[in-house]
């Protein structure tokens, strides 16, 4: 029966997994040989959109596809950077072993949060998760050994000899980054297209109908809240590697930030995540860029990048609630609909 | 299905290359030493403008700004401006981290300088690798003794006499006029105190009562359990080893709750003019309180130093409160003017390092202790004067004016000496 299913979407879509595998290989590639060619400050801010990007998507998983809104981001991410940073400096494992810890560990607490949070809905957990991203990294200034304000360092080293003396500081960042979040938001794609994204969709959109047809609601948002926490631990972690493991880089503030760029990119689209990923990091330029033509008063160079953020909010919502992303989808959608009613 | 992907793939692919292509334009040709133009030479620094530690340090940095200005307007270093790039930091090392890589990538400056804070200057020095990559940074305005390791720190260079040291002076100074007397200490509980605590240990130093505080939390509501705890002990003698927001959160506390212990305050936390602004308490309080320098106190005007940081402070620093916050800037500024000078007509970032090896312990500054850079020493200066503050909060030597304690950062001896200070050069100007 299974086979039979997966066959016809297989004719249907020309296997979309093999598709999807091909679009991020393709990306990768595009990516590194850009990595070559762009200073070392659009490497550096590569970097950094590819870790916002994977922050998002974590986000997108979690609030698009199974409802639960988070404000608490950014509290998964600094448990991820501080379960890497921790298992390197007392096991010092291979890079990609710190990654993994990041990952587990952050899924770990996922998954403890998650079993409570699956009880609150709506803002109730917006105010529970709230409080996580408020409460959690100050924790590390009660014990000694998370380094207090100071952080920890969680130092992934330089490149390999192998890959040249060329091969800069911000280069191997950008290509650990963009490799992570990479790999992970194929992971994502492939699971918010599996029966699991079904079945979250399904959860959010009419829980009664979901359980009617035997989902078991709570026990999927808790598996969504686990793996979203899973997957901002990397991001923290990588966060970590190009700043610092410490309260001061997981702040309320970047939780918010996420969220805005997962809105800006639209909750419900994957692909957004990488765009609002460039938006989170192009916005201060931009800003900086105008503010500067208004003279160097301080009033107007701290506040500008929250005021273009707060129009491109109010814009979003109501042109494009969706995000621009999958607003161009549904147009495509449309067009395609028309062709097809016109060779009718 | 296969044509869309196809197509997909091919706009996906032109798109590449489009941006390979404008990235590959705008990179620009380099001829010079990063940062150094026929014109301009430019530099940068991290410190707190605002935040927590913001009241006083914030005043740091635009000093640096105004002595370099004044530099400019009477011909600039070997015909080049100085073009000075604040960054804030709001004390926060992971945005002192941020702040460094746009000074490095994005304004590209040739060095930095003048960087605040202990954890802040670490986590640069470890994070952005300036090291490795041959960034100098000079003068950090911390006194951080273990910034003068030159195999970890290769191209840091430290300037104020060290925590360590002056753990070490004042805890002599503690054995011999208050033996038996009950001694607390406030210090931040991070790698600036726990420099100040290894101090004290070579002195042999022991307290009664040891409160460290975590850096950002030195508001009221601490302090009050900081004096509790003091009052509840009989603490005779407080010293406080932190920033100067903590020392006036601590004086302000106390004086609210008729506490008058004989005050310490640590040499980077003891700006009167920082304390009295941050609290309601007078002045006078003050009177009385122990503290130590390396630079003349910002109100002795017959000092020729202080005399001319005053002049270039009414002309290009708008004519702000003029304190040691000020004092430390042009100070610094002072000697990074010498450093870019002594680096030649066309400096690179070796020939600055290797001038302030070479030449860094001869150049003039208004630090009364003696300058320790050579081709194997990273120390700057070596020691402290001893000082109470008096009813107006000035700081007056507790001993003949010009007399120093110097010693090292490690257990060597506390020396009494006389200062040997180079004088002002001509217009306070590099020669």
């Amino acid at each position: 029966m299974l086979k039979q299913k997966r066959d016809k979407s297989s004719k249907r879509e020309h296997n979309p997994y093999r598709r999807r595998l091909l679009f991020f290989i393709l990306l990768g590639w595009g990516l590194l040989l850009l990595g070559d060619r762009v200073s070392e400050l659009r490497v550096y801010q590569g970097a950094l959109i590819a870790i916002y990007a994977l922050a998002i998507g974590s986000l997108i998983l979690l609030t698009g596809y199974s409802g639960q809104l988070s404000l608490g981001q950014g509290a998964f991410m600094a448990i991820g950077a501080y379960a890497a940073a921790l298992t390197q400096i007392y096991l010092q494992p291979p890079l990609i072993v710190t990654f993994i810890a990041a990952v587990v560990v952050a899924a770990l607490f996922g998954a403890i949060i998650g079993g409570g949070a699956a009880r609150l809905s709506g803002p109730y957990l917006a105010g529970t998760t709230l409080a996580l991203a408020l409460g959690l990294p100050t924790l590390a200034n009660l014990f000694s050994f998370l380094g207090g304000e100071t952080g920890l360092y969680f130092d992934v080293g330089i490149a390999p000899e192998r890959f040249g003396a060329e091969f800069t500081l911000y280069k191997w960042f950008f290509w650990i980054a963009a490799l992570a979040t990479l790999i992970m938001l194929f992971f994502i794609q492939n699971i918010l297209k599996s029966r699991y994204g079904r079945a979250w969709k399904a959860g959010r959109s009419n829980p009664a109908a979901a359980q009617l047809v035997g989902l078991q609601v709570g026990r999927r948002k808790v598996l969504a809240f686990t793996i979203s926490a899973g997957v901002a631990g990397l991001a923290g972690a990588l966060l970590g590697m190009v700043s610092l493991v410490a309260p001061s880089t997981f702040t309320l503030s970047l939780s918010f930030a996420i969220i805005t760029g997962a809105v800006l990119a639209g909750l419900t689209s994957l692909t957004g995540s990488i765009l609002g990923g460039l938006v989170l990091v192009v916005i201060p330029e931009i800003a900086e860029m105008v503010s500067g033509n208004f003279g160097e008063s301080e009033a107007v160079t701290a506040n500008f990048p929250g005021l273009i953020t707060s129009l491109l909010l109010i814009l979003t919502v109501l042109f494009t609630p969706n995000g621009p992303a999958e607003q161009w989808h549904h147009h495509k959608e449309k067009k395609k609909q028309k062709a097809l009613e016109k060779a009718h | 299905m296969i044509g869309s992907f196809r197509k997909k793939g091919l706009v996906a692919a032109s798109a590449i290359v489009a941006i390979a292509g404008l990235a590959l334009a705008a990179v620009p040709a380099q001829a010079r030493e990063v940062g150094v133009t026929a014109t301009s030479i430019k530099i940068g620094t991290t410190v707190p403008l605002t935040g927590i530690a913001g009241p006083g340090y914030a005043k740091v940095a635009p000093a640096m700004k105004a002595y370099f200005d004044y530099v400019n307007a009477n011909g600039g270093i070997n015909g080049r401006k100085i073009e000075f790039i604040i960054k804030d930091d709001r004390y926060l090392p992971p945005v002192s981290v941020e702040k460094t890589n746009e000074l490095i990538l994005k304004d590209k400056v040739f060095a930095i300088v003048g960087a605040l804070g202990t954890a802040n200057n670490l986590a640069v020095n470890s994070r952005v690798r300036l090291g490795s990559r041959g960034v100098p940074s000079l003068f950090v305005n911390t006194g951080f003794s273990g910034f003068a390791d030159k195999k970890k720190f290769p191209t840091l260079f430290p300037l104020f006499s060290s925590y360590r040291m002056e753990a070490k002076i004042m805890g002599q100074y503690i054995k011999e006029n208050f033996a038996g007397k009950k001694i607390g200490l406030i210090y931040q509980n991070d790698d600036f105190g726990a420099d100040a605590l290894k101090g004290f240990e070579s002195a042999g130093v022991k307290f009664d009562v040891s409160l460290p505080y975590v850096s950002g939390t030195q508001g009221a509501a601490t302090a009050t359990t900081w004096i509790q705890k003091m009052a509840a002990a009989k603490v005779e003698v407080v010293y406080i080893f932190g920033v100067t927001t903590a020392t006036a959160a601590a004086v302000g506390v106390a004086a609210a709750a008729g506490y008058k212990p004989q005050w310490i305050f640590g040499s980077v936390g003891a700006d009167a003019t920082t304390i009295v602004g941050q609290t309601t308490v007078p002045v006078a309080l003050l009177n009385g309180a122990l503290s130590m320098s390396f630079m003349p106190d910002a109100a002795d005007t017959t000092d020729e130093y202080v005399k001319f940081f005053r002049e270039v402070n009414t002309t290009y620093n708008n004519n702000a409160t003029f304190d040691n916050n000020i004092m430390a800037g042009m100070n610094g500024a002072m000697m990074v003017a010498q450093a870019l000078k002594a680096a030649g007509a066309n400096p690179t970032r070796k020939s600055l390092i290797a001038a302030i090896e070479s030449k860094g312990s001869t150049w003039a500054s208004a630090g009364y202790p003696p300058i320790g850079f050579s081709s194997t020493s990273r120390v700057g200066y070596t020691g402290f004067w001893i000082g109470k503050y008096n009813l107006t909060g000035s700081l007056i030597p507790v001993e003949a004016k010009g007399t120093i304690f110097t010693t090292d950062s490690g257990n060597g001896p506390v020396v009494k000496t006389t200062s040997k200070r180079p004088a002002l050069p001509a217009k306070g100007l590099p020669n």
